[in-house]
């Protein structure tokens, strides 16, 4: 059942028995047990589940933001460095749900955009900050305006814009459009697409909207309690091809299942 | 006769640059049956909504031509008057158990609170009714739940927990904001198969508003299509498919599906004249 995109050595993200436990107070809680997934590159790849599933933290696993206790995560065959270097930034980007939390708040467009560049002492911050405005569909006089002055749906292209400053090969978008109107999903959905097909990039994508996944991705795995429950081609999906009871229950009360 | 008449409704807000209408001149009217409204952020959806209650604080202003409730003049009504109506007659269910239930209060204290206090009922009975409220809503352990504070339960939970409150005085309409956008999907479906049975048990006339124009569709009798303030398409929602109006068919159209097509979403086309300001 692996296809040879997802064979051994070609993946651009391989992640193998990951395990995640949070501790506080003597209590111990497995946010994530033994997930393993494989995604190649230029793949998009979409992780589905409800709240506590764990599939968020898988992403924030990736990029050291929560505690890993077992298991291993390689990109491009590397094992991660710990604490992540600037290359993991250069490589790895993500973008968060809410737009109105990822953004800092007191800083200018400009300043959110350049900081990456700044960090990583890339010259031509100028010249840059205008092409990545331009390559979000936003309106170049946006450079200077804080996150208040914006919508929803431009701020969460603010973030992706930020997201891509580095020129990264892999974005890990955590529902990206989940505080988003129905039209502006649209919009950032068609966007994202836009920008994968041009740049070739790798998406690991998580949503509990499981229209969502199966319009951006190509294989999406179904989480449940910090577990893999079942991985799906997207052809199974279209076809309703699930062969485990909480994937088929996850498919039949979808939204646009609800619609005939 | 309708239970709920509404009439050329506007809500304003004075600000420093002048009068913002969330609300531009809505009217319906509403018998014992599923009334979905549905629009984007800053439709004024949730606006018409609060109006019914007159929840609306200054510098916001309901003005209506007419707006009643089974006899009851609800722009002449005064505070007190409505003060009986709200809860009473006219449950409301807001989005998000975390910020609509009191954190530091049990569960089963909130329940009985009116009870106890409104309908002067004792500590024994009052216990009994909430109990009973809390298994309406399918809570199958409510002895476990009546002990517990929010932070305890889960959002499907707290969910139920604020739809049972709301039943217990038996209201004749129940105003639903978005009662199932913070749940889990499969949790929504259970939600909504509770408020259902109960529309249909009790014979309460319920208002769902929602930004999912889908799950309305499937859910309610009749739907209101708000943009900007005001109603743009009034439908049955059996006839959803073959809705007239452009931003209604924009609103079903950029929705993804699965085993859709896999090309660009349709955007909402915001270039014809009903989307012009003023409009």
């Amino acid at each position: 059942m692996m296809t040879t995109a997802t064979a051994s050595g070609t993946a651009l993200i391989e992640i193998k028995d990951l395990t995640v436990t949070y501790r506080s107070k003597g209590r111990e809680v497995r946010a994530v047990e033994g997930v393993s997934l494989q995604v190649a590159a230029r793949q998009s790849y979409g992780l589905v589940g409800e709240s506590g599933s764990g599939k968020s933290t898988i992403l924030r696993a990736i990029c050291d933001l929560a505690p890993v206790t077992g298991g291993s995560i390689r990109i491009a065959g590397e094992a991660l460095e710990d604490p992540r270097g600037t290359d993991f930034s250069r490589q790895v980007q993500m973008v968060f749900q809410d737009p109105y939390a990822s953004l800092h708040p007191r800083h200018t467009i400009d300043r959110t955009l350049s900081e990456p560049l700044a960090i990583h002492g890339i010259k031509g911050s100028d010249q840059k900050v205008m092409q990545a405005l331009q390559d979000v569909g936003l309106p170049t006089s946006f450079r200077f305006r804080y996150p208040h002055q914006l919508s929803g749906g431009q701020r969460q292209r603010v973030a992706i814009a930020r997201a891509l400053m580095l020129e990264p090969k892999i974005l890990l978008l955590d529902e990206p459009t989940s505080a988003l109107d129905a039209s502006v999903q649209a919009e950032v959905l068609n966007l994202l697409n836009r920008l994968r097909e041009e740049r070739g990039l790798t998406f690991l994508m998580v949503s509990h909207d499981l229209a969502v996944i199966d319009h951006m991705c190509d294989r999406v795995l179904v989480m449940q309690h910090g577990r893999a429950v079942e991985e799906l081609s997207r052809d199974d999906l279209a076809e309703a091809k699930m062969t485990t009871a909480y994937a088929r229950s996850l498919f039949e009360a979808s939204a646009d299942r609800m619609l005939a | 006769m309708s239970l709920l008449e509404v009439k050329n409704l506007r809500v304003t807000f004075a600000t420093e640059t002048g009068p913002v209408e969330a609300v531009r001149g809505v009217s319906f009217s509403l018998g014992r049956e599923r009334l979905g409204i549905v629009g984007e952020s800053g439709s004024g959806k949730t606006m018409t909504g609060r109006s019914v209650l007159r929840l609306i604080r200054p510098p916001g202003r309901i003005e209506a031509d007419a707006m009643s409730f089974d006899g009851v003049d609800l722009m002449a009504a005064s505070e007190r008057e409505m003060r009986a109506l709200r809860g009473n007659r006219i449950g409301m269910v807001m989005q998000d158990p975390k910020y609509s239930l009191n954190p530091v209060m049990n569960v089963g204290e909130q329940l009985t609170e009116g009870l106890r206090r409104r309908d002067r009922i004792g500590r024994t009975e009052a216990r009994a009714k909430a109990i009973a409220a809390l298994e309406a809503v399918q809570i199958r352990d409510p002895e476990r739940v009546m002990a517990a504070y929010p932070h305890e339960l889960s959002g499907g939970m707290g969910q139920r927990v604020m739809i049972a409150m709301m039943l217990i005085p038996e209201p004749d309409l129940l105003i639903a904001d978005e009662p199932t956008s913070a749940l889990d999907v499969t949790v929504q479906a259970e939600v909504l198969a509770i408020l259902d049975g109960l529309v249909r048990d009790r014979g309460m006339g319920l208002i769902f508003i929602s930004h999912d124009l889908r799950l309305v569709g499937r859910f309610c009798d009749r739907i209101l299509v708000m943009y900007k303030g005001k109603v743009v398409e009034e439908l049955e929602a059996k006839n959803l498919a073959q809705a007239q109006h452009p931003y209604t068919q924009g609103l079903l159209n950029c929705l993804p599906r699965i085993g859709g097509a896999r090309g660009p979403l349709p955007g909402l086309d915001r270039s014809g004249d009903w989307a012009k300001e003023g409009a």
